[in-house]
């Protein structure tokens, strides 16, 4: 690589930043594009662009000031960005961990569980998704299947949900499955508590979600 | 007063003999009565015997020919996954890429879909409750109709990639939420109450509601006041807080609060305008009829002065909700 090759490089690379910030999808494509046909690695691009990226719209996720088209249009870039690199190559060691989600039976809301997949996708964990009107036993099913599995989280928009969930742990236990940890969030179930829900950990935003699962293994 | 009566008067910040106290009971109505939610949501007969057992056994100011929020779309093609005791869900979309925008048909609500079933309801409820107690019919606003008929993402991603094609479908759901509420009018409902969860800013910024639903409000609540309607009563679920000042321009009668909008937001923000709220839903499943009671008098201690004020949940309350919960809720006004 010459040096004006790195050059080139690290702009595309503050480029693709931008482009996702901007939820640009048909620049952040080109852009990793652009790197990866430069020799640039897959993992260099997501820790130091996507993941940067993905961060900076934290901020967008409070509840005054929440803006869930912007974080979807850069999500939809992140994802795209995401299949470019894993497509192209084969990564089994960029994925760091693995996470089923799911929204549950009698629930059809599934916009936040969306946004967690694509936090937890620009941030190299694998993520099976169930769906939403999710069955415990399509639940168990799909956590039993994977291997190394730390999490599962659910998002909850309905409380009429919540005897389901509750019933999650118990379920996993009888199915010696005991060891997975069971996060929750979402508008229905952020007005409860982690310990009425049964569930080891409930996250007030996506983000909170991904230190979560981040606490587990570091 | 009768309740109509003192509804009417709240709205236009007259004194009500008492303030009126509206529980979202709708699907819930269904689990009282013992009917299977299912049943309930298809069947305008069971709708009516339903809220009338519910007017009665609560004893509050209004009833609800409404069944949920995919009437609209399942009438336009969307297929629903029923269910025996849970809300349905869309399981396939009416419109897919290879539908064309422009070909859609308004459906006809004598014909279409659960529609006529609907109808059916705001009938027998007029019939049986005449001018007593409020009938409220039930459209969906044009931006979650549009939602509905694409899915969410796929709607929004359609906004932000296409925006012609998008304006194309929100002007066709804006048709099809008028030919509705129109005809719940026509069928005996006072009023329409317009349901636009997508419009909440938790979904889509302040600005692209002013640009794009706003107008369309405007006109679907002009042509219900045209068709005889008694007040427009507007439902966004969610985090309002910055749409709220656009309400006055809509035409807005009555504005439901979530509980994420406070006393002092809505006297700041919509000072001559009614409100309905704001209890959590939650709390009607989650706390004690003490709580509830409590709440109330709190709400009612900071609302009630100003005038302008229906006591009501915040959102709807759940079917499995407890009863003396909303019980509580009703007694606080008495
Ligand atoms: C948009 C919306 C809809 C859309 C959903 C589209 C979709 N594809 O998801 C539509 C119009 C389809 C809809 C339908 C209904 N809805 Co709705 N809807 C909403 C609304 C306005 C916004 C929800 C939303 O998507 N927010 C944006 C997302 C991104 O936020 P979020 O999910 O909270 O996610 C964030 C965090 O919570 C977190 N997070 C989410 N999940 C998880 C999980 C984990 C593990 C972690 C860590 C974090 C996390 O990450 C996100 C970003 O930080 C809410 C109002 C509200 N208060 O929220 C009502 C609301 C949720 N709906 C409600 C109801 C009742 C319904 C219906 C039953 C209505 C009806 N009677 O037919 C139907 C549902 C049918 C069914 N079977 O589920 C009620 C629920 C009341 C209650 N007490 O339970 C609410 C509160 C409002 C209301 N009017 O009553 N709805």
């Amino acid at each position: 690589m010459t040096m004006e090759n790195i050059h080139e490089n690290e702009l595309v690379m503050k480029r693709l930043f931008e482009n996702i910030v901007e939820g640009d999808l048909g620049m952040s494509v080109a852009s990793a594009e652009k790197l990866y046909s430069n020799g640039v690695n897959a993992e260099t691009i997501v820790t130091q662009c996507v993941e940067p990226a993905m961060k900076s719209l934290n901020d967008k996720c409070t509840v005054d000031n929440f803006n869930l088209l912007e974080i979807m249009l850069s999500g939809r870039a992140v994802m795209s960005v995401m299949k470019i690199l894993f497509l192209s190559k084969k990564f089994p060691d960029t994925t760091i961990g693995t996470v089923v989600l799911a929204t549950m039976e009698g629930d059809a809301h599934d916009l936040g569980k969306n946004i967690l997949k694509m936090v937890l996708t620009a941030s190299r964990y694998k993520v099976v998704d169930c769906g939403k009107n999710c069955s415990v036993e399509k639940l168990i099913d799909a956590a039993s299947a994977e291997e190394d599995l730390l999490v599962i989280g659910i998002s909850g928009l309905i409380t009429s949900t919540i005897p389901l969930l509750q019933k999650v742990k118990e379920i996993l236990v009888k199915n010696n499955l005991g060891h997975i940890k069971i996060m929750a969030g979402g508008a229905a179930l952020k007005q409860a508590t982690a310990e009425s829900l049964k569930v080891d950990y409930l996250g007030e935003t996506a983000f909170d979600g991904l230190d979560y699962i981040r606490s587990l293994h570091n | 007063m009768n309740s109509l009566e003192r509804v009417a008067a709240t709205v236009n910040f007259k004194t009500p003999d008492r303030t009126p106290v509206i529980a979202q009971v709708f699907g819930h109505a269904a689990v009282l009565a013992g009917v299977p939610l299912g049943e309930y949501l298809c069947d305008g007969k069971k709708i009516a015997e339903c809220q009338i057992n519910a007017l009665e056994h609560y004893g509050n100011d209004a009833v609800f020919a409404l069944m949920d929020v995919n009437v609209e779309t399942e009438a336009v093609g969307s297929r629903l996954k029923y269910s025996e005791n849970e809300y349905f869900s869309i399981d396939s979309y009416a419109v897919s890429d290879k539908i064309d925008i422009d070909k859609l048909e308004v459906p006809n609500p004598e014909k279409a879909g659960r529609m006529p079933e609907l109808l059916k309801a705001a009938r027998l409820l007029r019939r049986e409750v005449g001018d007593d107690v409020v009938v409220v019919g039930n459209a969906i606003g044009p931006l979650t109709i549009t939602t509905q008929l694409l899915g969410m993402e796929k709607a929004l991603y359609l906004a932000m990639d296409y925006p012609d094609v998008f304006v194309k479908l929100l002007d066709f759901s804006t048709e099809v939420c008028m030919t509705l509420g129109n005809a719940l009018i026509q069928s005996g409902a006072h009023l329409v109450i317009v349901f636009d969860p997508s419009a909440s800013s938790s979904v889509v910024p302040p600005g692209f509601f002013r640009e794009l639903e706003l107008p369309r409000l405007k006109k679907v609540f002009a042509s219900f006041k045209q068709a005889g309607s008694t007040a427009s009563w507007l439902h966004v679920a969610g985090q309002i807080k910055k749409i709220l000042p656009y309400y006055p321009e809509i035409g807005v009668d009555i504005a439901n609060i979530d509980y994420y909008v406070s006393p002092e937001d809505v006297k700041k923000i919509l000072p001559n305008m009614c409100v309905n709220g704001n209890i959590k839903s939650l709390s009607f499943t989650d706390a004690t009829p003490e709580g509830i009671a409590s709440e109330s008098a709190n709400l009612l201690g900071n609302l009630e002065d100003r005038g302008g004020f229906i006591l009501s949940s915040g959102c709807e309350i759940m079917p499995n909700a407890h009863v003396e919960n909303i019980e509580a809720m009703v007694a606080a006004v008495r």
